[in-house]
């Protein structure tokens, strides 16, 4: 579904992604690894359309379709969905209206009827549950004052209610404790499904014990320099990415 | 000769004929009042910005055309007159003028609406004892000149201790051309007496004439009275109000004054705090679009100890349209105790819109909390972006952040169909889809 072709991206004159292909097959979750620094979260943040990033090189296809064409939100129309690292406070915008609006916008761009106020509620109930978030954070604005761990279940709550088919998850463990790490990946493995794919990008193993992924790439120095199954994940947990590194230098 | 010109050289002599008559017209007091408006528009003129006060407000135009006293205007309306609540109080004023037709008011107990020209034939009513008393027109050209040239208006009167349950509509209507009208506003709230009041200013259609509105509002012991002012006049006409307020002990007083109309629109607004124990609201919400120029300047003036201000100004500017703040405290050598927080944000929605703000606290006691905080930006790019990638059209995602932006000041307003009126208003006005 995702196919991703020698993509050069940079932030102002810094090249950053320096040649990345990765393909993603529906129902598959792949884990990005890598030191700081290596460009994961602009990979993460190229594939949702953030205009501080400017594609050089290479192509982006969802389902056949070019992304890089696609402005942010018809990305989202098209089921792209970007967990950020830093959820974005918007005072004076409720939770629930935000989500609404969004909610109807997709559905809308994909000529479906939009849903009421009672209906969205009755369609969210369930979904809230599934993250633990108390009812009352729907009425607030959409993350202020929200803690750590709950604007990061609040990204989750919101992947789970527009139902994406591509999902990126941008660092979605950092700044969690293990019971809040617990509740996100039990959101995350619940919408696991035949016809979504996941791109995981995370700094930390940890992660990946409770979501377990089918491949695991490191990124070093904006490319994908080495890829694998699960057990990647815990021989970098186990020998840190200094062997990495030093086996890419010795390549070089 | 190099004076600095503080006026145009121009006079108005149709409307200073109307006025010169006005003056050997009725009861003593009112023909004091007159002429005392009439003298002080001959002695400042129309300022030209060289005078501080008047420094962003571009008068030339308006100066320099030959103004009429406004006729009276049409007996109905089509489209139909701005309306919030069913079963309001309505009182609709036409080119200054008590339309009875298109009012409504039932009798409620502890009201009195009556029109302003019922009190210009006698000295012994409750009009002629107030009325001029609180507008400040010594500064103020244009209150001058209305206080010259008023006819008619209305006389809103709460007794001592009643409670208004129904929402008080007052709707101005300015129709016509080349007119100056001088609708005029007195409210008495008497002791601890409680009310809710929307004054609405539109035009009949593109009317391209000169509003002069002056309201004066008395906050007796203990009242309580929330008071909104919408201005959603055409954009083809001028708009210049002097709008004054006084509050004695313990009594609260929330103004909201919403500016979105008129060509030139400028708004004085002052409340001057005479007793202990007060509470006040100023709050604006300004729209500014097109070629606009949307001037606000207020005062509050803390004479006595223990009071609490809050004054929150919201204002949207986008095009190349003008919006100019000033936002006066003064804080008496004997207010110790004051508290007072003034907040002034700007949102610029085009590299051609402008903002003039000017926060001027004159704070004379020394045992105070005065707070002021001036910002002027543009919507963010991140929250743009979060509710884009979560499918939120682009335009769409910027009203949703004008609409958060206006309404932490719009969120204070207690009646809900005043606020979705003003929300519903400031979508058509921005042009964004309407979403609530």
């Amino acid at each position: 579904m995702l196919e991703i072709r020698n993509l050069h991206a940079r932030v102002e004159e810094k090249e950053i992604l320096r040649g990345i292909d990765l393909t993603v097959r529906p129902g598959e979750v792949h884990a990005i690894m890598g030191p700081n620094g290596s460009g994961k979260s602009t990979l993460a943040n190229v594939l949702a359309g953030r205009e501080d990033y400017e594609v050089t090189d290479g192509t982006i296809q969802l389902e056949g379709e070019d992304l890089l064409e696609m402005e942010p939100d018809a990305r989202a129309h098209a089921g792209v969905f970007l967990a950020f690292q830093y959820p974005v406070e918007i005072p004076g915008v409720s939770n629930v209206y935000f989500l609404r609006s969004a909610l109807n916008a997709i559905r809308k761009a994909r000529g479906e009827e939009e849903m009421d106020s009672m209906k969205f509620m009755a369609y969210i109930r369930e979904k809230i549950k599934l993250l633990g978030l108390k009812d009352e954070l729907l009425q607030r604005s959409v993350n202020e004052g929200f803690s750590g761990g709950e604007k990061k279940r609040n990204e989750i709550f919101q992947m789970a209610v527009l139902e994406p088919r591509l999902c990126v998850l941008d660092e979605t463990d950092s700044g969690l404790d293990i019971d809040a790490l617990q509740t996100v990946a039990h959101g995350v493995n619940s919408l696991r499904s035949a016809d979504r794919g996941f791109v995981v990008v995370t700094h930390y193993q940890r992660l990946l014990n409770f979501i377990v992924p089918d491949y695991v790439h490191v990124m070093v120095d904006g490319r994908l320099v080495k890829s694998g199954g699960k057990e990647l994940a815990l021989e970098l947990e186990e020998k840190g990415y200094g062997w990495i590194e030093a086996e890419v230098a010795a390549q070089a | 000769m190099s004076a600095v010109l503080t006026r145009y050289e121009t006079t108005w002599p149709n409307v200073e004929a109307v006025a010169q008559a006005h003056i050997g017209e009725g009861p003593l007091w009112l023909r004091n009042l007159r002429s005392r408006g009439l003298r002080v528009f001959q002695e400042l003129g129309i300022p030209t910005p060289k005078v501080e006060e008047w420094k962003y407000t571009p008068l030339r135009d308006i100066a320099e055309r030959k103004w009429e006293l406004a006729e009276p205007g049409p007996a109905w309306f089509e489209p139909a007159l701005p309306s919030f609540v069913e079963g309001a109080v309505r009182i609709v004023l036409v080119n200054g003028r008590f339309d009875a037709n298109l009012s409504d008011f039932p009798r409620l107990p502890g009201l009195t609406v009556s029109p302003i020209r019922e009190a210009l034939t006698d000295d012994a009513n409750p009009v002629s004892a107030v009325l001029g008393t609180i507008a400040r027109i010594e500064k103020h050209p244009f209150g001058a000149l209305a206080t010259a040239l008023f006819e008619d208006g209305v006389y809103v009167h709460l007794a001592t201790g009643s409670v208004i349950e129904s929402l008080i509509e007052i709707v101005h209507v300015t129709s016509g051309e080349g007119g100056v009208c001088a609708p005029r506003v007195l409210i008495v709230a008497e002791k601890d007496s409680v009310a809710k009041i929307v004054e609405v200013y539109v035009t009949d259609g593109a009317a391209d004439s000169l509003t002069l509105p002056v309201t004066e509002v008395i906050v007796e012991r203990g009242a309580n009275l929330e008071h909104v002012r919408v201005q959603d006049e055409a954009t083809t006409n001028a708009h210049i109000a002097l709008w004054e307020t006084r509050q004695a002990e313990g009594s609260e007083y929330r103004s909201y004054n919403v500016a979105f109309g008129g060509r030139l629109a400028r708004t004085d607004q002052g409340i001057d705090l005479q007793g202990e124990h007060c509470i006040t609201r100023l709050d604006g919400v300004v729209a500014a679009t097109g070629n606009q120029l949307i001037d606000n300047h207020t005062r509050l003036d803390h004479a006595l100890p223990n009071c609490n201000s809050f004054e929150i100004y919201k204002q949207v500017i986008d095009d190349e349209a003008t919006v100019v703040f000033n936002g006066q405290i003064f804080v008496h050598a004997h207010a110790q105790k004051t508290d007072a927080k003034q907040t002034n944000q700007a949102l610029l929605m085009s590299p051609k819109a402008t903002i003039n703000s000017k926060p001027q606290l004159e704070i004379f006691a020394d045992d105070v909390k005065c707070t002021h905080g001036a910002t002027v930006g543009q919507l963010e790019d991140l929250p743009l972006f979060y509710m884009r990638q979560r499918g939120i059209p682009q335009e769409m995602a910027e009203s949703l952040l004008v609409y958060a932006f206006a309404a932490e000041v719009l969120e204070l307003i207690s009646v809900d169909e005043v606020k979705r009126d003003l929300e519903a208003r400031l979508d058509r006005k921005l042009g964004t889809e309407p979403l609530r």
